[in-house]
């Protein structure tokens, strides 16, 4: 009875083994039906593997993340390391960008007007010890630079070289309070004197009192006795209001700067200039509007009338 | 065998499939990790005699071999769980004290699991399938056996009571 079964579980062991054996055999010789099966189990199991993937989704990591604790944390300094040089190398990349627009904006200028002109970098800006709008440039005596200089940047006059040292020069800003410069009304021969007033804004005094002037009028700077401390032509500034009081002898007016004396990068020195004065050829171009795009449709007419509208019916 | 028998012994194969196949091959564990239906198949057929060791063994490596992601032959799992459920079943009937001592059960399905790893590596091989560099397979096959080392304990009383509640038996586990 014993031995029965014992040849019993023997002969089981052989047929699963057989079974087995035929089972590779027919996979091995492609038979379509087991990749079939496969394939259909597949199918069953997916939606429940969904349902797995969207329960496990935030703890599938753990294990690896428990396991690899200590990789990771330094894989995340390393790479906070590296983020941190990035974003360092991305501000240096766009203060370089600005630097370069600045450059080439005043280069624009100077060419237009053919002076000759040494550029430099702003490396220090204001003095709160002694309340005057002033800067550092890092252009000195070795680049040519001389006390009285015009100072100028893309958008026109910024100052007057005050100091100048070996490597480096002290400007005075056209908005320090102390600051005058005789400025001309682009296309008329009025003049004035522009004042600094600590801030982005000026007043204009005219000289004159026949002369009037209005809103939008630019100002431009009249020009020294060879060329210093001022080059005549470079552009100021705009009249933004302009006080009309009664009795006054003669008209004032704010002007706004055209340079932004907060947003300095690039600066040049004006070390020669030409003869001739360039008159109103520096003026900063009007901003164009942006052009609306517009869309224009054609219909053209179908040559048979549509069965409806014909009003026959 | 009994019909409640086989169709909750069939029932609740298909279930740790499932888990198996939705749940543990999602979770990303280090060093590929662990088989929970092998750790189950395998406990199974120690508890089970030599005969019911070998079909449990069939079918749980018929089972294994319609996953997809098996990469071998179809009825190549089949082939190695029927010999490896023979072979542990048979070594648990032979020794009552190994089948009733935790920790050798543990120790005796644990290398169970290599057993059948090394046995479905060399039949790869004679199949001409490409098993990867040796560094790699023996690294593979070490952190295999710690991870079922680590979850057969744990496995092993949820198993063993299903196992007495489906044949009716106590066992001392």
């Amino acid at each position: 009875m014993a031995r029965g079964g014992e040849n019993r579980g023997r002969l089981l062991l052989i047929i699963l083994i057989i079974t087995s054996l035929f089972l590779i055999t027919l996979d091995l010789r492609g038979v379509s039906v087991i990749s079939g099966v496969r394939n259909g189990t597949q199918s069953a199991l997916s939606p429940v593997q969904s349902v797995g993937a969207t329960i496990l989704s935030p703890v599938r990591n753990f294990f690896v993340d428990v396991v690899y604790l200590g990789r990771t944390r330094s894989e995340m300094e390393a790479l906070r390391t590296e983020n941190g040089e990035l974003k360092s190398q991305l501000r240096e990349q766009r203060s370089i960008d600005a630097q370069l627009k600045q450059l080439q904006g005043v280069l624009d200028l100077a060419g237009k007007a053919q002076f000759k002109v040494v550029s430099a970098r702003v490396i220090s800006q204001g003095a709160t010890t002694s309340f005057t709008q002033t800067i550092t440039i890092d252009a000195g005596s070795r680049n040519g630079v001389k006390p009285n200089m015009t100072v100028i940047n893309s958008y026109g006059l910024i100052g007057v070289v005050k100091t100048v040292y070996s490597n480096s020069a002290l400007i005075a800003l056209a908005s320090d309070p102390s600051f005058r410069i005789g400025v001309r009304v682009a296309g008329t021969q009025q003049i004035g004197i522009l004042s600094g007033q600590g801030t982005r804004k000026g007043v204009l005094q005219l000289l004159d009192n026949q002369s009037t002037i209005k809103v939008g009028d630019i100002l431009l700077a009249r020009g020294s006795v060879n060329n210093q401390p001022f080059v005549p032509g470079v552009p100021v500034g705009e009249v933004t209001s302009v006080d009309n009081a009664a009795g006054a002898v003669t008209q004032t007016a704010d002007v706004r700067f055209f340079a932004n004396f907060s947003s300095m990068g690039v600066v040049s020195v004006v070390l020669d200039a030409p003869e001739e004065d360039p008159r109103d050829s520096l003026i900063p171009p009007k901003p164009q509007p942006t052009p609306i795009p517009t869309v224009t449709v054609f219909v053209t007419p179908s040559q048979s009338p549509s069965p409806n509208s014909n009003g026959t019916d | 065998m009994s019909t409640r028998k086989i169709s909750l012994t069939a029932a609740l194969f298909i279930i740790i499939y499932i888990v198996q196949e939705a749940f543990v091959t999602q979770l990303q564990i280090a060093g590929g990790g662990f088989s929970l239906f092998l750790i189950f198949a395998l406990l199974w057929a120690a508890l089970s005699s030599p005969n019911v060791g070998a079909l449990t063994g069939f079918v749980a490596g018929f089972l294994i071999d319609l996953s997809q992601s098996t990469a071998g032959a179809f009825g190549q799992w089949t082939l190695v769980l029927v010999l490896v459920g023979f072979g542990i079943s048979y070594l648990g009937l032979g020794y009552e004290n190994v089948r009733l001592n935790p920790f050798t059960i543990t120790f005796l399905v644990s290398i169970s699991v290599l057993a059948a790893r090394v046995l479905y590596l060399l039949l790869s091989l004679l199949l001409g399938s490409n098993v990867g560099s040796f560094t790699s397979v023996i690294t593979s096959l070490l952190i295999g056996l710690l991870w079922s080392a680590a979850v057969v304990p744990i496995a092993m009383p949820v198993v063993a009571r299903a196992f007495d509640f489906i044949n009716d038996t106590r066992s001392r586990l």
